[in-house]
């Protein structure tokens, strides 16, 4: 394994989590391919971080960055790739919505911003769909139904929905 | 609103959550609905912000953090975004492949099917809100049919959202 400069190691994580569209999946296939071919970690150490990224809360993709970084240049390498991945992004989340704010006076740019947050509503729902599909069955109905009718009918807050959950999942197993 | 208060709340959402929208819940309840510093327009514009850029999906709470304290929210939004994936590393020290064990993974799935069930009761109101006519009831039945039957890239979808009330205002 080769370690590079932490000034390359961020020029990396930068020019691909700021340039890729469609989230965490397209990002975490191009990173791999770059950090195996330039030799900074292995196979092994890949497929470990994918893997362990799936179960760390927040968003997955930037546990990946963490991870494979940290693997590379530890923890300052880990701090580099997670800034690197979202600070530029972040800027230009900040100058949307500012943007979005501006433009709400004038009536076409009204409507094109209406238009967005259709689509975003019909995303939201694409997403509750994405969520269930792998897990298509009763536990789905249970946990996803139980959940919705929770916080829907009941008003209960989401922690104690979530706290419920994982200890639903923990004692009541799947069988392979 | 106290920035390290809203910096809590957010990383309170990031850190009960395991994928991108699976935190708006949370962040809906915590900021609209008990401490009404934000209103479901601007949370419904937040996530447009946050998707229509490149980068990950969680980033939508930058602009939530913009909305709720100016820059200083946003950078806290940034940093209750980033704070969760540091947990990795002594997860990738210790936990190892241990990780893997089925009491784990039984219970990590629960929480996301959960989580699904939370995400479909915070759009509904989301929903109504930019639910304004049939132009924008067409733009959710299509963005969702979209993404739900082919690859295409949210992109493109929330810039044809645009384009199709741009060009409904214009006729």
């Amino acid at each position: 394994m080769t370690k590079p400069s932490l000034a390359s190691l961020t020029a990396l994580y930068v020019k691909i989590g700021n340039t890729t569209f469609g989230g965490g999946d397209p990002t975490m296939g191009l990173l791999q391919r770059e950090l195996i071919a330039r030799q900074w970690i292995t196979r092994e150490d890949f497929a470990l971080a994918y893997s362990l990224a799936r179960v760390t809360p927040g968003t997955n993709v930037l546990a990946f960055c963490a991870a494979t970084a940290g693997r590379v240049l530890g923890l300052a390498g880990a701090l580099a790739a997670v800034l690197a991945v979202t600070a530029p992004s972040a800027i230009l989340a900040v100058l949307l919505t500012r943007g979005f704010e501006t433009w709400r006076t004038h009536p076409l740019a009204m409507a094109a911003i209406g238009g967005t947050v259709a689509a975003v509503s019909g995303m939201m729902w694409a997403s509750v769909w994405s969520l269930i599909k792998p897990y298509l069955g009763l536990r789905a109905l249970l946990f996803s139904g139980g959940a919705f009718l929770a916080a829907w009918k009941f008003h209960v807050t989401p922690v104690p929905v979530i706290v419920v959950a994982a200890l639903g999942g923990y004692f009541w197993t799947e069988k392979k | 609103m106290n920035v390290f208060l809203l910096y809590a709340l957010l990383l309170k959402a990031t850190m009960t959550s395991f994928s991108g929208l699976a935190s708006l819940p949370m962040v809906r309840n915590d900021l609209v609905v008990d401490r009404k510093v934000l209103t479901d327009r601007q949370l419904n514009t937040a996530v447009v912000a946050g998707r229509t850029g490149p980068g990950p999906n969680g980033l939508y709470l930058v602009s939530v953090g913009y909305y709720a304290d100016g820059l200083p929210g946003a950078a806290a939004g940034l940093l209750a975004l980033m704070t969760p994936a540091f947990l990795i590393l002594p997860m990738m020290r210790w936990l190892g492949r241990r990780a893997e064990s089925p009491r784990v993974k039984s219970a990590i799935r629960a929480v996301v099917l959960a989580s699904a069930g939370l995400l479909l009761s915070a759009s509904l109101p989301l929903a109504r809100d930019a639910i304004t006519g049939p132009v924008t009831l067409g733009i959710v039945v299509l963005s969702f049919g979209l993404l739900v039957l082919t690859k295409i890239d949210t992109l493109w979808v929330v810039l044809s959202g645009a384009l199709i009330g741009l060009l409904a205002k214009s006729i």
